[in-house]
C-alpha cells in the first residue's frame, strides 16, 4: 500500500545493478511523479506517497522543483497526516529565496491560530527556515500572540527560536516586540521555563545583539557621516539593551546553578549537565558584556566582575574528562578573549587551551580538542606571549600528532612563539621533527601521512625557519650554521633551489669563517672519503648545491685550513668530485645545477695548481660549449675565454662573494606585505580613487610607486613617463644622491598635524592653468623611513610628483621636500596620503588627509 | 551559539542518506558541497580530528558504523566540540525512536529522520531543544495523531 509503494521504488533504486539502470529507474520514476503530480483528481493518499517519493528523489540529489507548488497544496488539506508531510516538504523542496512563499501567507496564519499545537509547530518551524522578509512582517503578530498567550513551554520555545528569525530578518520587528514577555513570563516561571524555553530566549536575545553589532558596524563604517536614521537605530537600540540589562543576574543564576548540579537525567550528557544551553549561556552573556563594554553602559558594566567570577567558576568546576566538558571549556576561552578580560583571566584562558594538547589517553575525540586548542592559541598568542610560551613542551609533542592537521597548526604557533631566547630550543626540536617526517616520507608504504603533505610540512617549515635566522640573525652563528646544514642533509629533497640560494646568502654572510672552513673541510671530507665513498652521488640537490658553491668560494682555505685531512681532501678528489656532479647533472638535465657547476669551476680554476686538475676543470667547462640549452652554452664559452687568461686577470674576477645584503630578502617580504595592505586601502579609500581619474586599473598609483629596487624603478619610471601619467614619482636611494638639507622657508604654512607627521605647505606660483606648490614632511615622534606620497587632485587637473628630496628616510625633526605641479583648471583640492614605516618596523602606516587652497587656477 | 549551515548523513559509499540545508544555498552550491566534501570526509583516517576547513567555513563530522554526519558551521560562532555533541543528540534521539538504529531505518524512514532533525534543530540552524525525552515524547504524539487520522478515516 502507502508504505510499500515507496519502499519499493526506493528497493528498486537499491537494487539497481549499474549506475545506468539505477538512472532509468529514477527517470522513470520521476516522469511518472510529475505527471500524478499534475493530476487534480488525485486522492490525498496517492499525492502523499508521491510526495514522499519526490523526497527520495531530493535526497539524491534529483530535481524536485515540479514538486514545489504541490507540497504547499498538501499543507491546506485538513488532515494531521497531509498537514506534517507537506510542511516537511516544503521545507526541503523550498528556500528563502523563492517567489512561491507568498502562496504559503494564507496557510501559515491559518495554521499559527489552529488550536492543535503540533500544528502550531510545524507552521513555526516552516516560518522559522522560510521566512522572507515580507513573510516576517506579515506573520509576526501571529508568533507574538502565541508568546502572549500560550503557556505551553513546547510552543513558546518554537515562537522564540521562529521569533529570533524574524528579528533577524527584519530589524523593525525589534521596536515592536514584548521585551518584558520574556523576564516577567518566561524567566520568573519555573514550570513554563524549560531547558528548550531557555535555549530560545537565548536564541532572541542573540538576535538582538547581533541586529545591534550590525547597526553600530554600520556607524562605524559611516566615520563622521551623519546619518540619521542609523543615529536613531542606534538610540533605540541602547533602549532596548538598558531594559533588557536586567536579565544579566537571572541568566547568569540559571548558568551557575547548571553548571554546579546535575539533577537532571534528561539534559544529562556524559555527566554534564546540559553542554548545550550552557554554552548558549554564555554566548548570550558574552554578547551583553560586548556590547555594554562597546557602549559603555553602566547598567551592564556593573556585572563585570561578576561575570568574570562565573566564568572563573565555570573554568575550575567543569570536567574536561570528556568532550561535553570540553566544549564548555573552549565556550569560556573564547569569551574571554574576545573581551579581552582581565589577564588573570587570560592565563586561566591560556591553562585551559594549554590542557587541551594533552587530553587524556583513552578520550577518543582527543585530537579534536588539540585542534580546537591550537587553533585558538594560535590566535591568543599575542595577546599573552609569555603564557603561551610555558607550554612549549606540549605543543612540540603535537608535532607528532598522527593527523596533519594538527601538525600544521602546532608548527605555526611553535613559530609564533619563537624567539631569541627559545630559538636554540625550538629549532633542536623543529630539526627533529623534519628527519621524523623526511623519513616518514620515504616510507611512503607505511607512512601515515600523504606524500604531498609531507612535503608541504618541510617546505612551511624550513621556509619559516629561514626566516627566523633571518630575523634573529645576531644568535650563535655556529649553531646556525650545524642547524642549515643539518636542514639540507635531513630535507634538501624537498627545497627548491630558490630557497637553497637563502641558504648561500646565509652562509655567506656568516662573519665566523673559521668555523664555517672546518664545518665544510669537515663535510668534505665525509664526502669524498673512498670509504664511504658510496653515498656521494646519492646526496640531494640543495645539499650538492651549497658543497658545489663552498667548492668554488673556499677551496683555498679549506686546503690551508689544519683539521683538513690532506689525504681525502686535495686537488685531485675535489675536482674528480665536481667532474662527477656535472656528469649527474648533466644527464639529468638540471641546467640551474649545472650553472653552479661552471661558475665553481670557474672559480676553483684560479685556487689550485695543479695542471692536469686545471685541465679537468676546463674539460668540465668545454663539456658545455655544445649545450642545447643556449644560456649553458654561453656562459660556457664565455667562461671559457676566462679561463685562459692570465693568472692576474683572473683573480680579480673570481674573487671571494661579499657578503650579501641582506636587505633583499626583507625587501621582498615587506613588499608583499605592502602591496596587500595598500591593496585593501585602495579598496576602502574610493574617495580617493574616485577623485583620481578614470578607473581602478589606471590609478593604483600605491602599487605602480612602490617599486623594489632602483633598477626597476627607473624603468617604471620611464614607464609612466612615456604613457603621460600624471602621477609620477621616483624614489631615491640615499647613496646616489649627495645628501642636501632641506630646510622649512618662513612663508610655509601648517596643513597637517597627524600623530606621526607634520606637514607643511608652501605656494611657489600660481598662474592660470598652472601650480607649483611644495609641501614639507617632518616626522613628529620618531624616525619614518619609506615614505610614500600619494596625491589626488580634482578630475579637470593634471598632477605631477617629483621626486622627494633629500631622502624618503629621515630623522626626528627633519624636512623632506616633495614638490607638485598641477595643470589644469578649477579649484585648487588636494587629497594626501602618506604611508611610510615608523622606527624600521616593516608594517606600513599611514595618515591621510585634505588640503584646499582658495586659489584657483 | 549554535548556527549550523547544513546537515548530510553520506554513506561509507558515498551516497547521500539525508540533507538538510539552513543556509539558502543554490543546487549548485549545494552539489559542489556534497561532491567536494564527500571524498574528502571518506579518505580521513580514523585517528585524525573530527574538524576540516572547507572554503570559507569549518566542517565537522562523526562516524557512526557505516553512516558519515556532517555539519558544515559558521565560523567564529560555532563551537566545534558542541556541534559534536549536537550530531551525537540526534544520533542518540534515532536510536531510541527506531531501536537501534542502522542505516536501512534511516533510507527507508527519511521522514521520521527528518522529524527529529526538525525538532532538534531549528530555523537557521540552532539546537532547539536538548532534552532527548522531550523530543521524542513529542514525534511520538504526532505519531499517533497521524494513525488516528488513518483510524478515523476507515471507521467513516
Amino acid at each position: 500500500m502507502v508504505a510499500s509503494s515507496l519502499r519499493s521504488f526506493i528497493k528498486d533504486v537499491r537494487g539497481a545493478k549499474t549506475l545506468a539502470d539505477e538512472r532509468s529507474i529514477i527517470t522513470k520514476q520521476s516522469a511518472k511523479i510529475r505527471t500524478k503530480l499534475r493530476d487534480d483528481h488525485l486522492s490525498n493518499e496517492k499525492k502523499r506517497v508521491n510526495i514522499q517519493k519526490l523526497l527520495y528523489l531530493y535526497i539524491l540529489g534529483e530535481k524536485t522543483h515540479f514538486g514545489q507548488v504541490e507540497s504547499i497544496n498538501l499543507i491546506a488539506s485538513d488532515n494531521f497526516v497531509d498537514k506534517r508531510l507537506g510542511y516537511l516538504a516544503t521545507i526541503l523542496l523550498l528556500d528563502e529565496s523563492q517567489d512561491l512563499l507568498t502562496l504559503l501567507t494564507n496557510m501559515l496564519n491559518n495554521d499559527l491560530q489552529h488550536p492543535n499545537k503540533y500544528i502550531v509547530a510545524l507552521a513555526l518551524n516552516t516560518l522559522g527556515c522560510l521566512s522572507s522578509t515580507e513573510l516576517a512582517r506579515d506573520l509576526y503578530p501571529d508568533v507574538e500572540n502565541i508568546l502572549q498567550t500560550s503557556n505551553d513551554p513546547y510552543l513558546l520555545r518554537k515562537a522564540l527560536q521562529c521569533n529570533a528569525k524574524l528579528i533577524f530578518k527584519d530589524r523593525s520587528l525589534l521596536e515592536i516586540f514584548p521585551l518584558s514577555i520574556i523576564s516577567s513570563k518566561l524567566l520568573e516561571n519555573p514550570i513554563v521555563c524549560t531547558h528548550g524555553v531557555l535555549l530560545g530566549v537565548c536564541k532572541v536575545l542573540q538576535a538582538i545583539f547581533i541586529s545591534l553589532d550590525n547597526t553600530l558596524q554600520k556607524e562605524n563604517g559611516k566615520g563622521d557621516t551623519e546619518d540619521e536614521s542609523t543615529e536613531q537605530d542606534l538610540q533605540q537600540d541602547i533602549t532596548i539593551i538598558r531594559t533588557i540589562s536586567d536579565l544579566i543576574p537571572q541568566l547568569s543564576t540559571r548558568l551557575s546553578s547548571l553548571n554546579s548540579k546535575n539533577l537532571e537525567p534528561a539534559y544529562d550528557v556524559q555527566g554534564i549537565q546540559d553542554p548545550f544551553l550552557q554554552c548558549e549561556l554564555i554566548v548570550t552573556l558574552k554578547w551583553f558584556f560586548k556590547i555594554g563594554n562597546h557602549l559603555n553602559l553602566d547598567e551592564i558594566t556593573q556585572y563585570n566582575n561578576n561575570f568574570n567570577d562565573l566564568l572563573t567558576q565555570l573554568a575550575t568546576n567543569t570536567s574536561a574528562a570528556k568532550n561535553p566538558g570540553n566544549a564548555i571549556l573552549y565556550e569560556v576561552t573564547k569569551s574571554i578573549f574576545e573581551l579581552k578580560l582581565t589577564q588573570p583571566l587570560r592565563v586561566l584562558g591560556i591553562n585551559i587551551l594549554a590542557n587541551f594538547l594533552t587530553p587524556s589517553k583513552n578520550s577518543n575525540t582527543g585530537n579534536n580538542v588539540k585542534y580546537v586548542g591550537l587553533n585558538t592559541l594560535i590566535k591568543v598568542v599575542p595577546e599573552e606571549p609569555a603564557s603561551v610560551q610555558r607550554y612549549r613542551k606540549f605543543i612540540s609533542q603535537c608535532l607528532y600528532d598522527y593527523d596533519i592537521s594538527i601538525k600544521f597548526r602546532a608548527l605555526g604557533l611553535t613559530f609564533a612563539i619563537m624567539n631569541e631566547q627559545n630559538l636554540t630550543e625550538l629549532t633542536t626540536e623543529l630539526v627533529k621533527f623534519l628527519g621524523e617526517i623526511s623519513k616518514s616520507h620515504y616510507s611512503y608504504v607505511t607512512s601515515y601521512i600523504d606524500m604531498d603533505d609531507s612535503k608541504d610540512l618541510i617546505v612551511y617549515t624550513v621556509d619559516n625557519l629561514l626566516k627566523k635566522f633571518e630575523i634573529y640573525s645576531n644568535g650563535d652563528e655556529k649553531a646556525k650554521l650545524d642547524t642549515l646544514l643539518t636542514i639540507l642533509k635531513i630535507s634538501g629533497t624537498f627545497i627548491d633551489l630558490e630557497k637553497t640560494n637563502e641558504f648561500l646568502i646565509a652562509l655567506n654572510n656568516m662573519d665566523d669563517m673559521k668555523y664555517k672552513i672546518a664545518t665544510f673541510s669537515k663535510e668534505l671530507t665525509q664526502i669524498l672519503d673512498p670509504k664511504i665513498k658510496a653515498n656521494t652521488l646519492i646526496g640531494n640537490a640543495s645539499l650538492d648545491l651549497v658543497m658545489i658553491w663552498c667548492i668554488g668560494e673556499y677551496t683555498d682555505l679549506i686546503k690551508l685550513d689544519s683539521s683538513t685531512d690532506k689525504k681525502i681532501v686535495n686537488d685531485n678528489s675535489i675536482v674528480k668530485y665536481l667532474s662527477d656532479l656535472n656528469d649527474k647533472y648533466r644527464l639529468s638535465h638540471d641546467t640551474r645545477m649545472v650553472h653552479y657547476i661552471l661558475t665553481a669551476a670557474l672559480k676553483l680554476s684560479s685556487k689550485i695548481t695543479n695542471g692536469q686538475c686545471v685541465e679537468n676543470l676546463r674539460q668540465i667547462i668545454v663539456s658545455h660549449s655544445k649545450d642545447a640549452n643556449l644560456m649553458l652554452q654561453t656562459k660556457s664559452v664565455q667562461y671559457e675565454l676566462l679561463f685562459n687568461q692570465p693568472d692576474a686577470v683572473k683573480k680579480l674576477f673570481l674573487q671571494a662573494m661579499p657578503k650579501f645584503e641582506k636587505k633583499l630578502i626583507n625587501a621582498t617580504s615587506v613588499q608583499r606585505h605592502n602591496t596587500t595592505i595598500s591593496k585593501a586601502q585602495n579598496q576602502n579609500n574610493d574617495l580617493l580613487l574616485d577623485l583620481l581619474t578614470d578607473t581602478v586599473e589606471k590609478t593604483s598609483p600605491s602599487e605602480v610607486l612602490k617599486p623594489v629596487e632602483t633598477k626597476q624603478r627607473d624603468i617604471i619610471a620611464d614607464l609612466l613617463a612615456s604613457t603621460g601619467n600624471k602621477s609620477q614619482h621616483t624614489g631615491e636611494t640615499s647613496t646616489s644622491i649627495p645628501i642636501e638639507v632641506v630646510t622649512l622657508p618662513s612663508d610655509a604654512v601648517s596643513i597637517h598635524d597627524g600623530v606621526e607627521l607634520q606637514v607643511y605647505e608652501k605656494t611657489i606660483d600660481i598662474s592660470p592653468g598652472l601650480a607649483h606648490l611644495e609641501l614639507y614632511i617632518q616626522p613628529k615622534n620618531s624616525k619614518i623611513s619609506d615614505i610614500q606620497p600619494l596625491c589626488a587632485v580634482p578630475k579637470t587637473q593634471k598632477l605631477t610628483l617629483s621626486q622627494l628630496r633629500p631622502s624618503n628616510n629621515l630623522d626626528v625633526g627633519k624636512f623632506v621636500k616633495q614638490t607638485l605641479k598641477i595643470t589644469g583648471s578649477g579649484k585648487l583640492k588636494l587629497r594626501i596620503k602618506l604611508s611610510f614605516q615608523k622606527d624600521e618596523n616593516p608594517a606600513s602606516e599611514s595618515e591621510q588627509f585634505d588640503y584646499k587652497l582658495d586659489k584657483t587656477i | 551559539m549554535s548556527n549550523i549551515k547544513y546537515l548530510l548523513l553520506v554513506s561509507r559509499q558515498g551516497k547521500v542518506r539525508l540533507m538538510q540545508w539552513y543556509t539558502p544555498l543554490t543546487p549548485k552550491q549545494k552539489t559542489k558541497i556534497i561532491n567536494d566534501l564527500t571524498p574528502l570526509i571518506l579518505a580521513r583516517k580514523p585517528k585524525m580530528c573530527n574538524i576540516l576547513e572547507y572554503n570559507d567555513h569549518k566542517v565537522v563530522y562523526r562516524r557512526y558504523a557505516s553512516l558519515y554526519f556532517i555539519c558544515g558551521i559558521t565560523n567564529e560562532q560555532d563551537n566545534e566540540l558542541l556541534t559534536l555533541e549536537i550530531i551525537h543528540r540526534f544520533v542518540e534521539t534515532m536510536d531510541t525512536y527506531f531501536g537501534n538504529v542502522c542505516e536501512l531505518d534511516i533510507i527507508f524512514h527519511f521522514d521520521k529522520a527528518y522529524d527529529i532533525l526538525n525538532e532538534l534543530i531549528m530555523c537557521d540552524g540552532s539546537m532547539a531543544e536538548s532534552s532527548k525525552k522531550e523530543i521524542l515524547n513529542n514525534v511520538h504524539a504526532m505519531d499517533a495523531i497521524e494513525s488516528n487520522d488513518h483510524l478515523d478515516r476507515i471507521l467513516s
